[in-house]
């Protein structure tokens, strides 16, 4: 902070007091403002550079070397992507993340637009829905994993409502076959409300004439929403689906605090990130956890491109 | 139009009312199922059935806990550490947005290009490389380990870039021609312009870090420097038969957020609405 009130100073004091003769007056602005624009800047570039594109690039130098953190790095070129895609833990973790990306960006994805189209029907009390739906968002999500943990308790409130409607309650966090679908419930939980806000943002930007069209054209409900809506909101969706996918790829907390940070039972609950934890501070391997960001860094992008090629390009009226 | 559809659409609202109803039922019945627990003794949290009124009120499990965990420390760290980072990056996003908006320096698109791109980079994706950059920067079991690496936003700047770029032109000028230098024109005409956007920049980077668990899970070893969320995950492996003490810290801990956002919703609306990022 001390350098930019430096910086601050210097690039103010300059222009002002000693105003440079008229002939030079076009060049030294031009200078002035370059010295301005990075001064401005370069705060902020340095710490980007030093805690987020650095650290990327970093994980690519380090996927190549063998290390425990305690013992003296050695160089073993692609060992760790060989031997990470022989390790049938890593394709676990891969399938997992997978899998609840495919079930949680679609699902959060048409449920955060249908509140969205329904919140827009100019129905009383909007204000207030849209703090119920948005509240847990921004609520923490270690708070709110430690309350669901307690729900999904064997002997917790949801097993017995579902008793109530005569259905079978699992032991939710302690069944393999339930422990990640038990996450996916609650991250949707979690999240909708928040893009439906973005939804709602979209919709308002619809304009009116193109539902009094439709209106008059006699076209019904959901044939407004399918041909007038839903084309409109491509950007939106475009943004929200890629937004879902980056954030589902990289899904930490939720499964960390919900398996104690094992990614059990039997690794049902191991995700990408929860494993590239797992290497560093429980098994000592360095390389194959910086082989696995490496890797986590080529699936998200492949996904955003792919997302691109589907919804990127925005259909115009 | 409304004539012609009148009881077909008082149907459809109806049927659309009981949806949000519905919705926002669902939204608040965790919430409400925390509360109810925090306030029972740990036999009556543990009955099947569950029961949703506590009888009596338990209001000792609020006290007990503060003498169990240091959640006061907690609080402390956690409001230290947010508003650090929140100062921080209201200074930094907001010079470097406005440089982007409205200053031409040769490479500014670059720049801009550079910024836009950190967008694509997940904190957690980092978090290995990020963990051994920490240590090997001597900021691991610190506050300066928890605030450094979030003291900037790439999606602050891009927000303040938005704010900055909507000021008309001439304001400037008239500024240059006072002979103003750039930082005083930042400082004393431009920022003042944006005031609503700088709050709801607060607010999210607030909420952000307040709610940030995976940064000081990987700093913070020491119980001392526990924020909030790493202190409540910490306390729930050591006390998880203790649901009512459990479910007192969580209510706890949504408390402030909660309080936070009910007091400037607004200007949390406005932010995911204009941004649409988080």
């Amino acid at each position: 902070m001390a350098a930019v009130g430096h910086a601050g100073r210097s690039s103010s004091a300059g222009p002002g007091l000693d105003a440079p003769p008229a002939p030079r007056r076009g060049l030294d602005i031009r200078a002035r403002e370059t010295r301005a624009g990075y001064l401005f800047t370069l705060p902020s570039l340095l710490v980007l550079f030093l805690f987020v594109a650095g650290p990327a690039l970093y994980a690519f130098y380090l996927s190549l070397f063998s290390w425990s953190l305690l013992n003296h790095m050695h160089f073993v070129g692609f060992a760790n992507f060989v031997n990470l895609v022989h390790l049938p833990l890593f394709w676990t973790a891969v399938g997992n993340t997978v899998v609840f990306a495919a079930v949680v960006v679609p699902t959060q994805t048409l449920v955060a637009l249908g509140i969205a189209t329904v919140m827009n029907q100019n129905l009383p009390a909007r204000g207030f829905f849209r703090l119920a739906f948005f509240f847990p968002a921004i609520s923490s999500s270690a708070a709110i994993s430690i309350i669901f943990m307690w729900i999904y308790n064997k002997f917790g409130i949801l097993n017995s409502f579902l008793g109530g409607l005569h259905l079978y309650g699992p032991n939710w966090l302690a069944n393999p076959a339930y422990a990640l679908k038990a996450i996916m419930i609650m991250n949707i939980w979690t999240t909708s409300g928040y893009f439906m806000v973005v939804f709602l943002a979209g919709l308002q930007a619809v304009p009116r004439e193109l539902y009094e069209a439709a209106a008059i054209d006699g076209a019904s409900a959901w044939q407004t929403f399918r041909s007038v809506t839903v084309p409109l909101l491509r950007p939106t969706t475009f943004f929200i689906v890629v937004m879902g996918v980056i954030g589902t790829l990289q899904m930490f907390d939720q499964a960390f605090i919900l398996s104690g940070g094992t990614g059990g039972p039997l690794h049902s609950t191991t995700t990408i990130v929860l494993l590239v934890y797992q290497f560093i501070f429980s098994y000592g391997k360095v390389g194959l956890g910086a082989a696995t960001t490496v890797l986590l860094f080529v699936f998200t992008l492949l996904a955003t491109i792919g997302i691109n090629r589907w919804l990127g390009t925005a259909t115009q009226y | 139009m409304v004539k012609a559809h009148g009881r077909g659409r008082g149907v459809a609202r109806g049927i659309y009312f009981l949806i949000l109803v519905g919705g926002a039922l669902l939204m608040f019945v965790p919430f409400a199922w925390s509360l109810s627990t925090s306030l029972k003794g740990l036999s009556q949290a543990m009955t099947y059935p569950p029961i949703w009124w506590p009888h009596p009120f338990a209001l000792q499990n609020y006290v007990k806990i503060w003498s169990i965990v240091p959640i006061g420390q907690w609080f402390v760290n956690s409001l230290l550490v947010a508003s650090a980072v929140t100062a921080a990056n209201l200074v930094f996003d907001s010079l470097a947005g406005y440089a982007l908006a409205r200053i031409e320096f040769r490479g500014r698109t670059l720049v801009y290009f550079g910024v836009v791109s950190m967008l694509m980079i997940p904190f957690q994706a980092v978090m290995l490389p990020l963990y051994i950059l920490l240590k090997d920067m001597g900021l691991l079991d610190n506050y300066g380990g928890m605030i450094a690496p979030v003291a900037v936003s790439a999606m602050g700047i891009f927000l303040m870039r938005q704010a900055f770029l909507a000021l008309p032109q001439e304001l400037e000028d008239a500024a240059r021609i006072d002979g103003a230098g750039r930082f005083r024109m930042f400082l004393q005409l431009s920022l003042p312009l944006v005031t609503p956007t700088l709050l709801t920049l607060a607010l999210m980077i607030f909420l952000a870090s307040w709610n940030n668990f995976l940064l000081p899970l990987l700093v913070a070893n020491r119980a001392a420097l526990w924020t909030v969320p790493l202190g409540i995950v910490m306390f729930q492996q050591e006390y998880f038969v203790n649901w009512p003490y459990l479910m007192a810290a969580a209510v706890l801990a949504t408390l402030p957020v909660g309080i936070v956002f009910l007091l400037f919703q607004r200007w949390f609306i406005r932010g995911v609405a204009t941004t649409g990022l988080k």
